[in-house]
């Protein structure tokens, strides 16, 4: 950052922003950037003329008359959810509602967005009405089409004009409030253009038809509901935070935003057939059980002066978990017993006053209460039939699959990491053997493994759907390459931290948790942003094995209805324009954090 | 932890600590206890997956490596093969195809990527960025997939379009190109050209001394390029003198054929004993203090043992399996009869040729004959998708490289009096190249890895082949482990390649 003034004034130190650089008229910008020399000039010609012809190409294949795309407007709900039954279409609302509300809601309590000032809007409005303009004299529309595309160009580029020449030099807007424009012309859309839909037939086979229009019309309202919902749930969480500031905020809505994924997928869209009866008699006294004495266990444990027994019987509680997972039973209480071993395990890190044990106590009661509930609604059988293997399909196949994949391998991965750099020669073997065999062979063929695999290496009586089955392939595969990104954190935390937290009494693992982690996890927050976005990248691969990813039903299913054979191009490029949309989002965000967390600042 | 009174700290200090206390006795307990767990874990999961697989009647074994198998490979060094492995063998042959040629072409083009990225020129600078962040944001099995529907609705080959008058000609059966071929001279042709590389070599000793004497500029490498290119030309006309070389390397195979399978025993345990006790004799050497102190930690003890025992376990390997060693010799003897009879040819051979891509009737429709160079409109599609989407990385890594070179270098290269050129090759790219290497040795690895996605558009790469090759016969644990080997043994040789640059490049500090 050499263009940054730094002066002292009287001990303090000020930053000025780095001057501007002097606007150069654009006859001097095009002689200075574009033909500075010969071999400029002949760089900028050899590169325009590439640029024509490809922008040339791409705009006679986008609207020449062959093109269908209709395939992709017409199946947009197929994208979107595959086959779910559209009398239960509230169900995926209601998810899409929540997940609005959390969204409005945390961009209030966390302040994001920024501020554009008009000028760049003005400038940028300018810029888009040129390219518009140029594009529509290469394209080949006819003379009518032409003339309107152009009138269109030149109004956008005169308001930016306009903008630029009246505006002041520091007004400007939130951008929040250009998202919410985006978005509402995204609806107006819905208003205005009848989009088709492909319904499921079942007759003798299942299979899909068109129906013109029937999309717009199910789905304005709904859609303008949920922008809606999502500006209601902002204006609220202002609210909250003016009016009740609270330190628990922004943990709370991380909770929620953890618990959210299963709730809606276990809860709301998958629907499950709860026989009351048998999780009366079974499940909750199992619960209860564990709940009470977990808790009378744990409250023991976390008393400092328990000492060392208290840790002999954490060990014991652990050999006796692993050994009752390998025995049959209910798996509900094998997943509460490994869990209570956990929580008993690292105990002696929490101890404290009573305060700090009553938290731990009913940290305890919380998860296994969420375990216990998501065990069971993961075995009660769904009510929602679909056909095919699994409830969802599409982009909500990817985003959950991505979703819950990121969130699994998470901790499997700080595991491998902090293994991988410790000093004790067998954790550091194993996890270095798994991590570098996991990154040395493609994922496709652990997804190929997995989808065929998994069946045959459980135990009688256990079922897993391939879902399942690749969610947990694709994150102990995600989990190797999110470790490396750890170690380079854990690698850059200084060797004085370690011996500041050793001065001040902690123990190894108090060390780890919570002076190590924090800091290594901050530094290695953009390989991680990179990482999670490779990994929805690579939900794509989904469609190799046969499921009904966003890939696979523009590649497979779309092409073969009736009305849009050989449609291949127009939703690839379409499916492309989505993955493009949320990636670069993605990235564009982290770099954004990246500038708030002040990486490489300090 | 509680507090411990004054009084008694010297004593608590100096004493032993009872068992479950000793920090090395838990320590110990905690890793034998999870590689315990680890292991059984492991078993219980083998023998599980043993029984099913008994259960349904699908025995585990590599017999299929023999067997005939009813697999016919779209394309490859043998498209009708007569078994399992060989099928594989094909697969694993045309994935290293695809990826050696994608490696050389996403190096080119992302090194123009990257310096378009960095150009002063606006729009050369703009497009640069569009690539890298179009074709970053896609997904390479999206974008593979794009290009190969692209190319199928190419227009159709047929006869008559043929003869190809031109140098190339693209249809929906793929890219057709003259192929440049080495021909029956060029084994003795090559060794015109080692020997000017040798005489090229003490050229440019030569001309460099002389720049160090006067000072004069002598050009020394353009000199020894010259050398190189003057024998290489001679070469083509007067490289039948040296077809007696290869009656060496008859020599050579008659020498492996004589010795018997004690030598390459002997030879093995050998280096595996002495190599094992010159590292345990330097670890110990670099752990002992000045004052000769050694000071060993339980990690330290354990390399030492793990060390000794490995190569235990190597000796005893090489052994007692013969077969190893006799292969070694056979396999030895076989190279060496083949370079023989590289040089038994008549001396009008010329060391290169080329044939022009020809169209001929193959079975029921029209192909491309073997005589121009095909690239298929899968593998097309697989390697556009790999290199382009490659390439946008390795720009990327390029550019940053490039950047991580401090103004000063380049200031004081000048300062001392450097050309642009000689700054450019001693100060500004040894420094960039240290940065750029390692992350581009990782997009390397990446790339011989996303060709296993060929699988989605059916060019018989290893995964598409094995894929078959289990859906026939039902081995699936078998081929998936092939797969995995096959793909550790490609990484851990490109590592070991651009290990040993990276070494070579890294500063060398006090």
């Amino acid at each position: 950052m050499s263009d940054l003034n730094t002066t002292g004034v009287e001990g303090t130190v000020t930053i000025k922003p780095a001057p501007e650089t002097p606007k150069l008229p654009p006859r001097e910008w095009l002689k200075e950037n574009l033909f500075s020399n010969k071999f400029n000039t002949l760089l900028t010609l050899f590169s325009a003329a590439i640029l024509l012809m490809i922008s040339r190409g791409l705009l006679s294949f986008i609207f020449n008359p062959e093109r269908q795309w209709g395939s992709t407007s017409t199946n947009l709900r197929l994208m979107m959810t595959q086959a779910y039954p559209e009398e239960q279409y509230i169900r995926v609302w209601v998810s899409v509602a929540v997940i609005f509300t959390l969204v409005g809601a945390s961009m209030a309590i966390w302040n994001a967005g920024s501020r554009v000032t008009l000028r760049r809007l003005g400038s940028f409005l300018l810029s888009s009405g040129v390219v518009i303009d140029i594009l529509t004299l290469l394209a080949p529309f006819s003379g009518q089409a032409k003339i309107i595309w152009l009138i269109i160009g030149s109004a956008v580029s005169g308001a930016g004009g306009v903008l630029l020449r009246v505006s002041d030099k520091d007004k400007d807007i939130s951008s929040l409030t250009l998202v919410v424009a985006t978005l509402a012309a995204a609806i107006l859309s819905l208003w205005i253009v009848p989009f088709g839909h492909h319904s499921f037939v079942f007759e003798r086979t299942p299979r899909s038809m068109a129906e013109t229009g029937t999309v717009a019309l199910t789905t304005k309202l709904p859609w303008t509901i949920m922008v809606v919902i999502g500006i209601l749930a902002y204006f609220l969480g202002k609210i909250v935070m003016n009016r009740f500031p609270s330190k628990n905020l922004r943990p709370t809505i991380i909770g929620i935003w953890f618990l959210t994924p299963p709730t809606l997928l276990y809860l709301v869209l998958r629907d499950p057939d709860f026989d009351m009866g048998h999780v009366l008699n079974t499940d909750i006294p199992i619960f209860l059980i564990f709940a009470i004495a977990g808790g009378a266990l744990l409250s023991w444990f976390t008393r400092p002066t328990t000492g060392e027994i208290g840790r002999v019987c954490a060990a014991l509680v652990l050999l006796a978990g692993f050994g009752m997972f390998f025995t049959p039973m209910r798996m509900i209480i094998r997943i509460l017993m490994l869990l209570l071993a956990t929580f008993a395990l690292a105990a002696p890190t929490f101890a404290g006053d009573s305060k700090t044990r009553r938290r731990y106590v009913l940290a305890w009661l919380g998860v296994s209460g969420i375990i216990t509930w998501l065990v069971t609604a993961v075995n009660t059988p769904s009510t929602i039939e679909v056909p095919g293997d699994f409830f969802l399909g599409g982009i909500s196949l990817t985003l959950l699959v991505a979703i819950f994949t990121i969130v699994i391998s998470f901790p499997i991965g700080i595991l491998l990491a902090l293994a991988r750099t410790s000093k004790m020669p067998i954790f550091r073997i194993l996890s270095t053997w798994f991590i570098e065999f996991v990154r040395g062979i493609p994922l496709i063929t652990i997804l190929i493994f997995f989808s065929i695999m998994v069946p045959l290496f459980l135990p009688k009586g256990m079922e897993l759907s391939e879902v399942s089955a690749i969610v947990i392939g694709y994150s102990l595969f995600s989990a190797a390459y999110l470790a490396e990104n750890v170690r380079g954190g854990l690698q850059s935390v200084t060797r004085g931290q370690h011996e500041a937290a050793e001065a001040v009494g902690m123990t190894t693992s108090q060390k780890t948790f919570f002076i190590v982690l924090p800091q290594a996890l901050r530094v290695s927050i953009p390989p991680l942003v990179g990482h999670c976005i490779g990994v929805f990248k690579e939900t794509s691969l989904l469609a190799i094995i046969g499921l009904f990813d966003i890939l696979y039903i523009a590649r497979n299913v779309i092409p073969n209805q009736t009305e849009f054979l050989g449609s291949t191009r127009e939703n690839l490029l379409f499916v492309s324009l989505i993955y493009f949309f949320f990636a670069y989002q993605m990235s564009k965000a982290s770099q954004r954090l990246e500038r708030r967390v002040g990486l490489g600042e300090r | 932890m509680p507090d411990t009174p004054t009084s008694t700290s010297a004593k608590v200090l100096s004493a032993r600590p009872p068992l479950w206390r000793d920090a090395v006795v838990l320590k110990w307990v905690t890793q034998l206890f999870l590689l315990f767990i680890v292991l059984t874990s492991l078993w219980f999961l083998t023998s599980q997956a043993g029984d099913n697989l008994e259960a349904r009647d699908i025995p585990s074994d590599f017999n299929f490596i023999e067997r005939p198998v009813d697999i016919q490979l779209s394309e490859g060094i043998d498209t009708h093969p007569d078994s399992g492995g060989r099928a594989l063998w094909v697969g694993m042959v045309n994935t290293i195809r695809i990826s050696i040629v994608g490696i050389i072409f996403a190096t080119m083009l992302g090194i123009m990527v990257g310096l378009a990225r960095l150009s002063n020129n606006w729009l050369i600078n703009r497009l640069g960025t569009m690539w890298v962040e179009t074709l970053r944001n896609i997904p390479l099995l999206v974008q593979i997939i794009f290009y190969f529907s692209v190319l199928t609705v190419l227009p159709r080959l047929t006869l008559e379009s043929g003869p190809i008058n031109g140098w190339f000609h693209i249809s929906n059966k793929g890219i057709s190109m003259p192929r440049v071929f080495l021909a029956d001279g060029f084994y003795q042709w090559l060794v015109v050209v080692l020997i000017g590389a040798v005489v090229g070599y003490y050229v440019h000793r030569h001309r460099t001394r002389l720049h160090n004497e006067t000072g004069a500029i002598t050009s020394p490498i353009l000199w020894a390029f010259a050398v190189i290119t003057l024998f290489a030309i001679v070469g083509i006309f007067i490289h039948p003198i040296f077809s007696w070389v290869g009656s060496i390397f008859g020599a050579l195979a008659s020498l492996f054929d004589s010795l018997t399978v004690l030598v390459p025993q002997i030879v093995l345990s050998g280096v595996a004993l002495v190599g094992a006790t010159t590292w345990v004799l330097r670890f110990i050497r670099k752990h002992r203090s000045a004052g000769g102190h050694l000071s060993l930690v339980d990690d330290d003890w354990f390399r030492i043992i793990f060390t000794i025992a490995v190569s235990v376990i190597l000796v005893f390997v090489f052994i007692s399996w013969e077969g190893l060693s006799s292969w070694i010799l056979n396999s030895g003897r076989d190279l060496f009869q083949v370079i023989e009879s590289k040089f038994n040819v008549d001396g009008a051979a010329r060391p290169f040729d080329a044939m022009r891509p020809e169209i001929i009737q193959k079975g029921k429709f029209p192909n491309y004959g073997p005589s121009g160079l095909t690239m298929s409109v899968s593998f097309a599609a697989v390697f556009f998708g790999v290199v382009f989407y490659t390439s946008a990385f390795i720009g990327e890594n390029v550019r940053g490289g490039i950047l991580a070179v401090p103004k000063g270098q380049i200031e004081a290269a000048r300062a001392v009096g450097l050309r642009q050129s000689q700054a450019l090759r001693h100060v500004i790219l040894p420094q960039a190249f240290r940065v750029i290497l390692p992350p581009t040795g990782n997009q390397y690895l990446n790339l011989t890895k996303n060709t296993s996605l060929a699988i989605a558009v059916g060019y018989s790469d290893i995964v598409q082949v094995g894929t078959t090759v289990f859906n026939q016969t039902g081995k699936t644990l078998p081929v998936v482990g092939i797969w995995m080997l096959f793909y550790l043994s490609c990484s851990l040789t490109i590592s070991v390649i651009v290990n040993w640059f990276n070494v070579r490049m890294q500063l060398v500090e006090r």
